[in-house]
């Protein structure tokens, strides 16, 4: 498989397509997805499509897949290898969003959420298999989010094709199992080839400890989780930006330096208080009297 | 270069420049409450991606877009650095040329720059200056 899109630019979202099969171009199809790799502040999250014709079915069922979650890595690396052989009736594409796409969309001015940016990632795909000429029928979501409103969502996006949002989908259909098989093969691949924090576990005291005090993380952390901002307010200088949503007194005292008391001296003998042209002002431009 | 407050002297040393270093400058859009190095190479420079002459970098998790801003004509940007910091406002103080730089990237946040904004703007300032302060012509 091809990652080189991934290597090259690591820091934004990239899709890895299957060929499409002949076969659901021209018999209905159903279509199973699945999200990896939502919960870790490290790490890109994947969203997985699998799509095979609906006559076919029962033969997704004999390749075993199963619930991903009850599975062994090494299971789920040579499921993905059998879905891969079974290329002549089965297609997969992934959307894999990286740590920064991922912080840079969640502390965006307006605020993009992980469901909305989750939600996105599922419709591209979905629109990817329609634009490829796959004769989509069946959807099968699986969510860890309020199910009727997504699928209602989903059901207006795509009229014509029959969505069904069930969480826990990926032990319930096959076809989302296989969809989850191929997000959660990814997630660990795309995260051990960058060469990325490949486990999990003692995530906390690694932030701790590889803590830059002024730029934070490198871009595998994600930011925008609460972990990483606790650390981070706590722990590295701070930094303001023009949007923040800070106490109203402290942010006036930062943004002009001057408190109350500066009316009461004598201050500069040029007179310092003279106003400032609008002109100097927009353009950020002081006059020196001292460094 | 002497410039006076109040009573004491601020001397800036020039004769450091020819010895200054010309790193890459970068204007961010917020306020970091750090004086000092930090490790901009590894974490900032070699993340920014630049594709179709848009420049792209995050910084703390917040996605930047930046512009390069050359220095106005005939001026030379200086960072300046405290030789020696005067314990009192009557003592004098001493400052020299760290870094010299023509041009820097100046980065929005979420925006691409424009001409709009206000360092781009600033840039203008000495050309407008020579106009104004230029003799009359009749």
């Amino acid at each position: 498989m091809d990652l080189s899109q991934f290597e090259a630019d690591n820091s934004v979202s990239c899709r890895l397509t299957s060929p499409i099969p002949e076969t659901c171009k021209t018999e209905d199809c159903c279509l199973g997805i699945d999200e990896a790799g939502r919960g870790p502040v490290l790490g890109p999250m994947v969203y997985g499509i699998c799509f095979c014709p609906v006559s076919r079915k029962e033969q997704l069922k004999e390749l075993k897949v199963a619930d991903s979650k009850t599975l062994r890595e090494d299971q789920r690396e040579s499921l993905f290898l059998k879905l891969d052989e079974a290329k002549n009736f089965v297609g997969w594409a992934l959307q894999i969003l990286s740590p920064n796409t991922i912080s840079t969309s969640m502390l965006q001015r307006t605020k993009y959420n992980l469901n909305a940016l989750s939600h996105d990632a599922a419709i591209g795909l979905v629109q990817y298999a329609l634009d490829s000429g796959v004769q989509l029928k069946e959807v099968f979501v699986d969510t860890v989010g309020p199910a009727a409103k997504y699928q209602e969502t989903l059901s207006k996006r795509f009229p014509g094709v029959e969505v069904t949002v069930r969480p826990k989908a990926d032990s319930l259909f096959p076809i989302v199992s296989a969809a989850s098989i191929c997000a959660k093969t990814w997630t660990r691949t795309t995260a051990l080839d960058t060469r990325t924090v490949s486990f999990y576990p003692k995530t906390k005291s690694w932030l701790l400890r590889h803590l830059d005090p002024v730029f934070g993380y490198p871009q595998f952390v994600r930011f925008s989780w609460s972990t990483a901002q606790t650390l981070l307010e706590s722990k590295a200088v701070p930094v303001h930006w023009d949007d923040d949503e800070e106490d109203g007194d402290k942010a006036a005292a930062r943004q002009n330096n001057t408190s109350m008391l500066s009316y009461f001296s004598r201050g500069d003998s040029s007179g310092s208080n003279t106003h400032t042209h609008r002109f100097f002002t927009e353009r950020k431009l002081q006059n020196l009297s001292s460094l | 270069m002497p410039m006076s407050c109040y009573s004491s002297v601020t001397t800036v040393r020039l004769d450091a420049i020819k010895d200054a270093e010309t790193p890459r400058v970068h204007s961010l859009p917020c306020e970091i409450e750090h004086d000092g190095p930090a490790e901009v190479s590894a974490y900032f420079s070699a993340t920014a991606k630049e594709r179709k002459h848009e420049k792209t970098v995050s910084f703390r998790g917040r996605g930047l877009k930046g512009q390069e801003v050359s220095c106005p004509k005939g001026y030379t940007g200086l960072i300046l650095q405290e030789v020696h910091k005067p314990s009192s406002d009557q003592e004098d103080g001493v400052l020299k040329v760290s870094s010299v730089f023509n041009k820097f990237t100046y980065w929005n946040l979420d925006t691409p720059p424009s001409s709009d904004d206000g360092i781009v703007m600033a840039m203008s300032w000495p050309q407008v200056a020579n106009a104004i302060h230029a003799p009359l012509e009749d």
